[in-house]
């Protein structure tokens, strides 16, 4: 087992991990924090994804011991104060959601994109959510969404 | 489902982890970002009894300049080498390779060393890293050794690093004054996978506009990525007309050695070549 103190969405956390489990398996089956969803285990369907000291990382494929005294957000941590996130609003004002599977991944690396770029173009928001595979909604109410989130609509 | 067990050694220097490399029994991997690793894992297709991981040796995620070379730490992000500024600046070429691996969400954890050791033939760094004439540190536990970039790679994922050695990083010569360079890769399915080919050229036109410095390099067109030389002798001391993009074209064509896979045949690999060299060389020389 390997000890682990890391910042998850923004509390401490201590944690005890066996040595062969990713990021993904700690976060769901030892933290209970079922938001972020298994989907390929191989980094490309992009559900997994979460925020690593900011920058979004597939969590199915980096070792939990990665985490010592890093900072991490999941789908969970989005919302502040009990009030979502304005990309989780406009989402659900778009309709960028309908089986849900891939939202979080979606959700996190749009919310990377826009920490670093407040204003990002329609192709910056396709290429930060490049890899973050979506079968049911087909892609434009989800960029919509992004781009309606950044200009404050 | 979960990776099967395996040990976990977190070194924390070079001499640590070569040390533990060198007395391990069992099946040992050393683990960077592990983007390519733990897939192969989950597919049964690495067993590793126990995993080296290296991101715990201060200074190897370290991106900096010495006296104009570019000093890049073996466990430095494709994501950070894209958006370094000096990089971006000095090295564009290699700037724009790590940028286009993959997606967002792997160059923040794939590392330049980890690409370079997983060796794939289609790799977006290594043409650039060809074409710049960089060199690869590697440690064992009695020193460091240098291995030219173009004796790097030894075959189908394959390279010079034995097992007992630890990529450390590599160093990059100042790019020749005036060079133009660009990288290109094919994609016949989507954007974000690894290219069928990719080409990077960097070259330097002389005041008569002709060809002087010229460096071609090409991925996913042989069992390793490769320089073509060849195709470079083509456009030297000549003018970027359509007639020598063309013969360049054809000669890189020649000269690659492509596989036959899922992706695409040997035959289409060698007309992708053919269609993409000289791309990059019409849109080098207009200067664009």
């Amino acid at each position: 087992m390997i000890a682990l103190d890391f910042t998850l969405n923004a509390r401490p956390c201590r944690i005890e991990v066996p040595a062969h489990w990713t990021v993904l398996d700690l976060l769901r089956d030892g933290l209970a924090l079922n938001g972020t969803k298994y989907g390929c285990g191989e980094g490309v369907c992009g559900t997994c994804t979460i925020l690593l000291d900011g920058e979004p990382v597939r969590s199915c494929l980096v070792l939990a011991s990665r985490l010592r005294g890093r900072t991490v957000v999941t789908v969970e941590g989005l919302a502040s104060d009990g009030e979502p996130d304005r990309l989780q609003t406009a989402f659900a004002r778009a309709g960028a959601v309908q089986c849900g599977f891939c939202t979080p991944g979606m959700l996190l690396s749009a919310r990377a994109l826009l920490t670093e770029n407040p204003s990002p173009t329609e192709h910056d928001v396709r290429e930060a959510l490049a890899g973050n595979l979506c079968r049911c909604t087909g892609y434009s109410k989800i960029i919509e969404a992004v781009l309606a989130a950044a200009a404050g609509r | 489902m979960r990776l099967r067990p395996f040990a976990l050694a977190e070194p924390e220097s070079v001499p640590e982890a070569v040390e533990i490399l060198a007395r391990l029994e069992g099946e040992t991997r050393i683990i960077a970002g592990g983007t390519a690793l733990v897939p192969t894992m989950r597919l049964g297709l690495a067993t590793p009894d126990r995993l080296v991981s290296l991101h715990r040796i201060p200074g190897l995620s370290q991106i900096r300049m010495d006296k104009g070379t570019l000093e890049i730490g073996a466990m430095s992000s494709l994501a950070a080498l894209a958006r370094h500024d000096a990089v971006r600046s000095r090295w564009p070429l290699l700037a724009e390779a790590a940028g286009r691996v993959a997606t967002p969400a792997i160059r923040s954890i794939a590392t330049l060393g980890g690409n370079l050791c997983y060796a794939e033939a289609a790799s977006d760094p290594a043409p650039a890293l060809l074409c710049l004439d960089t060199r690869v540190r590697v440690a064992d536990s009695v020193g460091e050794r240098v291995v030219p970039i173009g004796e790097f790679f030894t075959g189908f994922y394959d390279t010079a690093v034995a097992p007992n050695e630890i990529l450390t990083g590599v160093s990059v010569p100042a790019a020749p004054a005036g060079a133009r360079s660009g990288y290109v890769k094919f994609c016949p399915r989507s954007a974000e996978d690894k290219p069928l080919i990719g080409v990077a050229a960097l070259l330097v036109l002389d005041a008569a506009k002709r060809v002087g410095e010229i460096r071609i390099a090409l991925g996913g067109a042989a069992p390793t990525p490769m320089r073509a030389r060849r195709a470079e002798a083509a456009v030297k001391g000549r003018e970027l007309s359509d007639a020598v993009t063309r013969d360049a074209a054809e000669a890189a064509a020649a000269e690659a050695e492509p596989l036959s896979d899922l992706m695409g045949s040997v035959d289409y690999r060698r007309e992708m070549i053919r269609v993409w060299v000289r791309r990059l060389l019409l849109s080098l020389g207009s200067g664009s």
